[in-house]
């Protein structure tokens, strides 16, 4: 088998990207777009924010402005219609979001002599008015290189507890958890705290968001009541480590999948990764946590 | 239902774990410790089998009164007490006659029933019989010169020799054990990151 490279990455994606551009108008879901690049919906997000710098979401509403930019030069049609098609139910927001990019109103920007339709970004990715596009500027990795090991891991079973809400609020799941798996002398020694996040939080609106809150567990626990057993499938993973809050989790996601893994030669499987808890948030500062993410990767070859 | 604000012994005594890199004094309250004692090594299999229990049991006791609604408080970092038989220079005795007891501060409302019970819970989970060698115990150390250790455990000498020219300076001698609080996880800190409190009780010379 062919190892995959960045460039098949980049053509992936730049299926979606012209999709995105011809459906500008359109409700866009995100199993629709991921299916186009043939990338599981678990990983798509985040490959997508990791490489081309943005969110799916920002990267339309973006593509929306600088659409509307180019109209105002371009057409004499009312600003009001103009920010209707932009996605804003009012001239207020609109304006507001024109003006944070072109930095101007945009009325004013209508009757200025500056010809700028673009707003500036690293991907080079723009409005085209139905041009076809060839490429865009992957993210490099910046700052201090991502150290990742890949890891064969064999199937890990535990004990879970299902939220299901925003993100910010497992942490009531964590306190009926523990407790009650704690006082069975489940909690302690060898027992590794673990998280499966099911949905992105900025692609899931926050009451959709499942986690799965989970403690390893030997063949003896049998599941009662809230909580359920499930074993995490075994194969290999690339593995990386946050340092630092939780809350700055989904930067260190995106690296990994959006900047590390286009250029490891590797695909991802389709099913969720997860992270495990290498310290009592009790008894750490938010800065010295540590957390490793696992992320599952197909095997290489195969027979 | 208002929740108990939890407790932390580190911040309620700030001062007996706000070491700098700069040996100080510091009048150190009696506190109550789970303990498990034993020689060797550090990394050895007793040493690692010991860090176990203590943290099965320390897990184990603290989520039981959680469970119960009682006031819930985190559990405190590792720390270690470190001696000899012999009285000659512990850094240069094999690492087979090291004697240690780990320790895991602990409120004082925890009691040795609250310990039975979490043994008792452990070993019918199948934990090993190591559990059973925890202790609960109050060390009184009174007057310490304290510094803040950063760099790998090996190194340890180097600020113990400066803690004890700054005892000495002040006519104090060491008196009783070695200790160390763990504040950095070993096994992801680098060990020239690593921050361990020394602690040596003192008594005038």
């Amino acid at each position: 088998m062919r190892t995959v490279t960045l460039q098949d990455y980049k053509r992936r994606l730049l299926r979606v990207l012209a999709h995105i551009q011809q459906h500008l108008d359109d409700e866009l879901g995100l199993k629709e777009l991921a299916g186009l690049a043939c990338f599981s919906p678990y990983h798509f997000h985040r490959i997508f924010k990791g490489m081309v710098g943005e969110s799916v979401k920002e990267h339309i509403r973006r593509l929306r402005l600088e659409r509307a930019a180019s109209r105002l030069k371009l057409s004499t049609a009312p600003v009001t219609d103009i920010a209707f098609d932009a996605g804003y139910e009012s001239h207020e927001a609109f304006t507001r979001s024109f003006r944070a990019v072109f930095g101007a109103a945009p009325t004013q920007f209508r009757s200025s002599t500056k010809s700028r339709i673009t707003t500036t970004v690293r991907s080079g990715l723009h409005y085209r008015a139905g041009k076809p596009m060839s490429d865009f500027k992957a993210t490099q990795p910046g700052g201090k290189s991502m150290k990742v090991k890949i890891e064969y891991k064999e199937p890990i079973r535990v004990a879970f507890m299902r939220h299901v809400g925003p993100y910010d609020e497992v942490g009531a799941t964590w306190d009926k958890l523990l407790p009650r798996l704690g006082k069975e002398g489940l909690l302690g020694g060898d027992a590794l705290i673990l998280g499966i996040c099911h949905d992105d939080p900025e692609v899931t609106p926050p009451e959709k968001i499942r986690y799965d809150a989970c403690v390893t567990v030997d063949e003896r626990f049998v599941p009662e009541g809230e909580i359920g057993v499930q074993v995490i499938p075994g194969g290999e993973y690339a593995v990386t480590t946050h340092f630092g809050p939780y809350q700055k989790l989904g930067d260190t996601y995106t690296r990994l999948l959006g900047q590390w893994l286009p250029r490891s030669g590797r695909e991802l499987r389709s099913t969720p990764c997860f992270e495990v808890y290498l310290n009592d948030p009790q008894s750490t500062e938010p800065e010295d946590l540590l957390t490793d993410i696992y992320a599952p990767l197909q095997t290489k070859t195969r027979t | 239902m208002k929740p108990q604000p939890k407790l932390d012994l580190y911040k309620l005594h700030k001062a007996e774990y706000g070491a700098t890199r700069k040996p100080a004094l510091v009048e150190v309250t009696p506190a109550s410790y789970l303990a498990i004692s034993g020689q060797g090594a550090p990394g050895g299999d007793l040493f690692t089998a010991g860090i176990g229990a203590l943290y099965d049991a320390a897990f184990t006791i603290k989520m039981t009164r959680k469970f119960a609604g009682q006031q819930d408080y985190a559990v405190c970092k590792l720390e270690g007490l470190w001696w000899s038989e012999s009285a000659a220079n512990f850094a240069k005795l094999p690492k087979d006659q090291w004697l240690w007891k780990l320790l895991i501060r602990t409120p004082d409302f925890i009691k040795d029933d609250d310990l039975r019970q979490a043994v008792a819970v452990l070993l019918k989970r199948g934990k090993g019989e190591d559990v059973k060698r925890v202790r609960l115990e109050s060390l009184a150390e009174g007057r310490c010169v304290q510094m803040l250790h950063v760099g790998p455990y090996e190194k340890e000498c180097e600020t113990v020799a400066v803690m004890k020219a700054f005892a000495e300076k002040q006519q104090l001698g060491f008196a009783g054990k070695h200790h160390e609080v763990y504040l950095s996880d070993p096994r992801r800190v680098p060990p020239e990151r690593l921050k361990t409190i020394v602690r040596q009780p003192v008594r005038p010379s």
